[in-house]
């Protein structure tokens, strides 16, 4: 790091003032023109919004949640409030699918805590969040409009002065920005990062990639989710080198605009979730690929999802015509915790694929055959980037060999400090300084391979979500033995993630009220933004219990795919 | 007005025997119809009515209504 105490605000600045007409952020919408921020425009509009919020009472430390969709003055925001000495926490919009109480209660949880003190959203969400603010022991002091503010202002001497005497009492251990672990309304792990964690990362990851000044970041991630926010957003501000912004909602409803910008902005890098190389593979139609080349596009980062070897080999097949070089399919292991990446490939070196024995794996031994036909392609997540160390353990905690399954505990420069007023959770996962990622791999040579979780969250589409979260509302449908549900995930080969699926008791055994309850079952779903994909229901006391008298998601998950066979897609039932 | 065949696509797609759709529906109040299968919906769509959607349009449809006079025009011209 080239100055350990130098602040975010302090690099973009020098950035803007080193190439003030580069582009640093190109906000695109289909259909429309896109608006370009240059450094230099995107640090003077920032500058303004500092002036509002100063005014509006925004202190050193705030915590300021930002709710907004898909616009272009999001980003001098986020960067006024790191000015004003606050600290950014980026919230999903609410999907209009999820109920306005299950919203609140979300926003609820979160601000008890992480002691969320202001948010600033858009005015068509003041309805849903006045009422937490009027409630007694709110952390929340105010709500704010900042899309209805002046972009424009001038900053006063005085302001200015505030400026620069928070600049100069603030170190880089200060928070530069406050994260929360996905999930749907239970409560989320906030994991607050220092300014120097993130500049040091970005410069370390920056190095892994071989980030230089000709390359352009294009993402359609959300900015919520630690891979859209480090990687997409932090990342080139700090290295000074230009990141086109997709909507999010945008791309999954049309997922050839993520390659329209490649080619128009000759984008050099991208990172996607798994699932995306298999919507993009089998939904964008050759005829929405007229005049496009991929050939700028360097490195395409395969991460937040377990890596599919089939995923790559069909986004590969069907990419090449239009330029897309297979060597820039890469692979990055990352998590919030440790800022983004731990593991990454290097550019231009396809990931090593190994083919390993699935009955060996089962054991907990990666075992390479070149025979035989029940084997599992692992696709390495790369090595260690500079900054970071893993071990590989097993349960008692002792130092497993190569080859051999184990839990990845991460020991990182950029390391979080715990989760936010969360003590008993950051004991759970931090030890001595390592991190106990909760998630099962090894080690082959000097590449780390990941191959499932130690916890049963759900992975869909890159968003983690857990499965007592969904247990609880389907509790409440009428019809299933409350606490008698148990949620999982189950692979999705079409859609090359996870799919969410229950098993359910009940008393209701005649076919048509059966479909009654399943469309009851999904319906609770959508409530609190959740797709279930399958509905198994089962009889009264059909589920396995575990030793601790609940029912165990591993044991019924088994039983019921056993039962069902696993390739099935359709809405089931059993029994 | 939602013409049954367009309901029909729409409900085979999302594997749903039944479920109310008017002009006004959005995809969230529909089970299964979610972000990510949306794309199926539209492809469904395009194919059983034999039309093809530009990029803007589809991001414009704010709900089933929409989408039905998209159709209408669409088959118009290519009728």
């Amino acid at each position: 790091m080239k100055d350990p105490d130098e602040l975010a605000w302090t690099r973009w600045c020098a950035n803007a003032e080193k190439h003030p007409d580069k582009e640093a952020i190109v906000h695109w919408v289909a259909g429309e023109e896109p608006y370009r921020w240059t450094f230099a425009n995107l640090i003077s509009a920032a500058e303004s919004l500092t002036v509002s919020l100063i005014e509006s009472g925004i202190k050193k430390g705030d915590v300021c949640a930002i709710i907004m969709r898909h616009n272009k003055n999001f980003y001098p925001l986020y960067l006024a409030i790191d000015n004003a000495g606050a600290i950014p926490a980026i919230l999903a919009y609410p999907n209009p699918r999820l109920h306005p109480d299950k919203f609140r209660q979300g926003i609820e949880g979160m601000s008890q805590r992480s002691g969320l003190d202001w948010i600033f959203t858009e005015r068509e969400l003041e309805p849903a969040i006045t009422p937490l603010i009027e409630k007694e022991h709110s952390t929340i002091k105010g709500l704010h409009f900042p899309l209805e503010w002046h972009i424009d202002r001038a900053v006063e001497k005085e302001i200015r002065k505030t400026m620069i005497d928070f600049h100069n009492s603030t170190n880089a251990s200060h928070p530069l920005l406050l994260q929360h672990s996905s999930g749907t309304t239970g409560l989320q792990k906030p994991v607050l990062l220092s300014n120097r964690a993130v500049i040091q990362h970005a410069e370390y990851y920056g190095e892994a990639i071989g980030l230089n000044d000709n390359d352009k970041i294009v993402s359609w991630l959300p900015l919520y989710h630690d891979m859209g926010l480090i990687a997409a957003f932090h990342v080139p501000l700090v290295f000074g080198i230009p990141v086109i912004q997709l909507d999010t909602f945008e791309w999954v409803l049309v997922p050839s605009l993520l390659l329209q910008a490649i080619s128009n902005e000759h984008g050099t890098i991208s990172w996607l979730p798994n699932f995306a190389y298999n919507l993009m593979a089998d939904k964008i139609r050759d005829e929405d690929l007229e005049g496009i080349s991929l050939e700028s596009w360097r490195m395409i980062i395969n991460c937040s999802e377990p890596v599919r070897y089939d995923s790559h080999l069909k986004f590969i097949q069907k990419f090449l015509p239009y330029g897309l070089n297979p060597a820039s399919l890469s692979t990055c292991y990352a998590m919030a915790e440790t800022t983004f990446a731990v593991t990454q490939t290097p550019p231009n070196v396809p990931p090593s694929v190994l083919s390993v024995d699935r009955l060996e794996l089962s054991k907990g031994k990666a075992r390479v055959t070149t025979s035989g036909s029940n084997y599992r392609m692992c696709v390495s997540s790369g090595k260690t980037i500079r900054g970071c160390q893993v071990k590989i353990l097993d349960n008692e905690r002792n130092p497993v060999e190569d080859g051999t399954i184990g839990e990845l505990v991460i020991h990182s420069d950029s390391m979080f400090d715990g989760y936010r007023n969360y003590p008993e959770k950051t004991a759970e996962v931090l030890l001595d300084g390592w991190y106990y990622s909760g998630d099962y791999g090894f080690k082959h040579g000097d590449d780390f391979y990941i191959i499932g979780r130690k916890k049963d969250i759900i992975i869909v589409a890159g968003n983690n979500i857990y499965p007592e979260d969904i247990e609880d509302a389907l509790s409440k449908v009428d019809g299933i033995t409350p606490g008698r549900v148990v949620a999982f995930g189950e692979e999705d080969n079409e859609m090359g993630s996870e799919q969410i699926s229950v098993i359910a008791e009940t008393h209701v055994s005649a076919e048509p009220e059966q479909k009654k309850l399943r469309l009851e079952i999904v319906k609770a779903g959508m409530a609190i933004d959740v797709t279930i994909g399958k509905v198994y229901l089962v009889p009264p006391r059909w589920l396995i219990k575990s030793s601790a008298g609940k029912p165990s998601r591993k044991a019924n998950k088994e039983r019921i795919v056993d039962a069902s066979g696993s390739t099935k897609r359709s809405v089931d039932d059993i029994g | 007005m939602i013409s049954d065949e367009l309901k029909g696509v729409i409900l085979t797609v999302l594997q749903l025997d039944e479920w109310e759709i008017g002009e006004e529906t959005v995809t969230a109040q529909i089970p299964g119809w979610d972000s990510l299968t949306h794309v199926k919906v539209i492809v469904a769509v395009e194919k059983h009515f034999h039309v093809r959607f530009k990029t803007t349009e589809i991001v414009r449809l704010k709900n089933v209504g929409d989408l039905q006079r998209l159709v209408d025009v669409k088959s118009q011209i290519h009728g």
